[in-house]
């Protein structure tokens, strides 16, 4: 079952156009990333299916329910920067959240400060806490009363690497109890760690969508070294089905269509040809690599 | 209900800025009453003739009835520090980018103004509150036992408090439309001073002598008419301002509708 449907949505800011028609299916008990350069349409997308912002046409819904403020409650989100009043301390702005949302209760507020690790601090102010503070804040508002569906822009925002190295925990931890994570996020390294499926967006436009596994593995790539380079590099020259052929210092790289390279084949051939391989493997593109791919950049 | 006032309650009990303006609130009230009254006392109670000859002029206006009239038109004059006060209350949201966290967490964009719409009220109804006991405290004190009809005039009770709320709801207005508190401020005040005052002295001059009092802020000044006492200067006039008062609440009440009415439809329409 899908947990959020969304349907051709269109934003334009005066002449910009921040969404160009973007659809896609969250299915339930995903991770969904959603990556995108800078002005993307990313926060854009998210702050409409959180109703902040209006769509100009188009249309989303959750578990197949139009959008509203009820089906909200049950969401915890943190939207671009952490937004809390500044004059209240972390336990008082929590409360504020339980009180709107009606998620968790003051045993909850407790224990979401202490799983981010605010709870030394949890009555000093807002105002007097650093950035990593104040996203730990806004993490913990999004996870108390341990809600179905979190969406999280940015998450890892300003955090320090053992911050950014908790929240990747965290986001697992949750998965595996089968809660569905919409992510948006710059770093493609955390999106890979911990996202099942991903969207790719560019100026507005979804370029790509589904399982990580499907958006990363466009082609097969087989790696192989031997003692003799010079040797492999001229038997491999005429290798049935490969697209295409990159030489390193230490290895070549045979490109194949998606689903056709076999390591097996490729022993047998060397071997038959004379060469003993040093190293052989099947390699996957790194999703940054398959996202400066798809983004041109 | 309950649940957004409780919210709003949650925001506000430990935001030391509202205290400073609900303190500001409390005193000035009391305060600008109390120095009117206690210049007329001082100036009206020696035995000379001047001073008998200002008491017999100005009357007394802090007896019952009149003083409903008086103080609430002295106290109308003080509608700038609640008016900060709900600016603030809106403004904040903006600053703080919590109007859209509100949203996210669950409201919707209605029961947000919602919350905000009963605090206008609360805040209208502690100013109303405020007036009434100034108004009763130097009414019992200034009042002889022979005088009669002394609540006459306790109309000005909901005159007052239909006028503060208006007002209010048009500091609130622009709050919303601005979103930073000075700006905002210095726009109420600077509408409500020269620009109401000159635009419905040209209205009056150039269109109708009585168009200056369908403006926005002008219809509910006129619901509390000048003291009796400032009135003989040109008694037509003063006749004149309280045959008016009832189509005057009336045109308030009109323009309340509108002014919530568009609250409503700018932040339904407006991205957060």
């Amino acid at each position: 079952m899908s947990v959020l449907q969304v349907q051709d949505l269109k934003k334009t800011y005066g002449k910009i156009q921040a969404l160009k028609g973007v659809s896609f299916e969250i299915p339930e008990g995903a991770v969904f990333g959603i990556l995108g350069p800078n002005g993307s349409g990313k926060t854009t997308m998210l702050s409409i299916i959180l109703d902040v912002l209006n769509a100009d046409s188009g249309s989303y819904s959750w578990f197949g329910q139009p959008a509203s403020p009820d089906l909200r409650k049950h969401i915890g989100s943190l939207l671009e920067t952490p937004n809390f009043y500044h004059y209240l301390s972390a336990v008082n702005n929590l409360k504020i959240t339980n009180s709107i949302s009606g998620r968790g209760d003051a045993a909850a507020i407790e224990a979401v400060l202490h799983k981010v690790k605010l709870y030394e601090r949890r009555d000093s102010r807002f105002s007097s806490y650093s950035l990593g503070m104040k996203q730990r804040l806004a993490i913990a508002a999004a996870l108390l009363g341990d809600p179905q569906i979190l969406v999280l822009d940015e998450p890892t925002n300003g955090l320090d690497p053992v911050g950014i190295m908790e929240i990747r925990e965290l986001i697992i931890e949750l998965s595996k109890k089968g809660h569905t994570i919409i992510m948006a996020s710059h770093l493609l390294d955390e999106v890979e760690k911990v996202c099942t499926h991903v969207a790719i967006l560019k100026t507005g436009t979804l370029i790509t969508s589904g399982s990580v596994e499907d958006v990363l593995v466009d082609e097969d790539i087989v790696e192989i070294g031997a003692a003799d380079l010079e040797q492999l590099k001229h038997v491999l020259s005429n290798y049935p089905g490969a697209t295409s052929t990159t030489f390193n210092a230490q290895t070549i790289q045979l490109h194949f269509p998606k689903g056709t390279a076999s390591a097996e084949a490729m022993n047998r051939y060397c071997f038959n040809n004379g060469i003993a391989l040093q190293y052989l493997s099947i390699k996957k593109k790194r999703l940054e690599e398959r996202f400066f791919e798809l983004t041109n950049n | 209900m309950l649940h957004l006032l409780r919210t709003e309650w949650l925001k506000l009990k430990n935001y030391p800025g509202f205290w400073w303006l609900m303190g500001m609130t409390v005193l000035s009230y009391p305060g600008i009453n109390g120095m009117f009254y206690f210049v007329y006392k001082t100036e009206t109670s020696n035995s000379k003739q001047a001073a008998q000859l200002l008491k017999m002029l100005l009357g007394n206006p802090f007896e019952f009835p009149e003083v409903f009239r008086t103080a609430a038109f002295l106290s109308s004059c003080f509608v700038t520090v609640p008016a900060l006060l709900v600016i603030m209350l809106i403004t904040n949201e903006y600053t703080y980018k919590t109007n859209r966290q509100n949203v996210i967490d669950g409201w919707s964009r209605n029961e947000f103004l919602i919350a905000k719409f009963f605090n206008v009220v609360i805040i209208s109804l502690i100013v109303a509150a405020l007036y009434s006991i100034v108004t009763l405290s130097i009414g019992f004190i200034n009042t002889g036992a022979d005088v009669k009809d002394k609540f006459q005039l306790a109309n000005y009770v909901g005159l007052f408090a239909l006028q503060t709320f208006a007002q209010l709801t048009f500091a609130f207005l622009l709050g919303l439309l601005i979103k930073r508190a000075f700006i905002a401020l210095g726009v109420f005040i600077f509408y409500k001073i020269p620009v109401e005052n000159i635009s419905a002295e040209l209205l009056k001059k150039y269109v109708h002598p009585e168009a200056g009092r369908f403006l926005p802020t002008e219809s509910s000044d006129l619901l509390t008419p000048v003291p009796a006492f400032l009135g003989r200067f040109d008694p037509k006039v003063y006749d004149y301002s309280l045959s008016i008062i009832n189509q005057q609440v009336f045109i308030t009440i009109a323009y309340l509708l509108i002014f919530w009415g568009l609250v409503f439809w700018i932040y339904k329409k407006r991205d957060l």
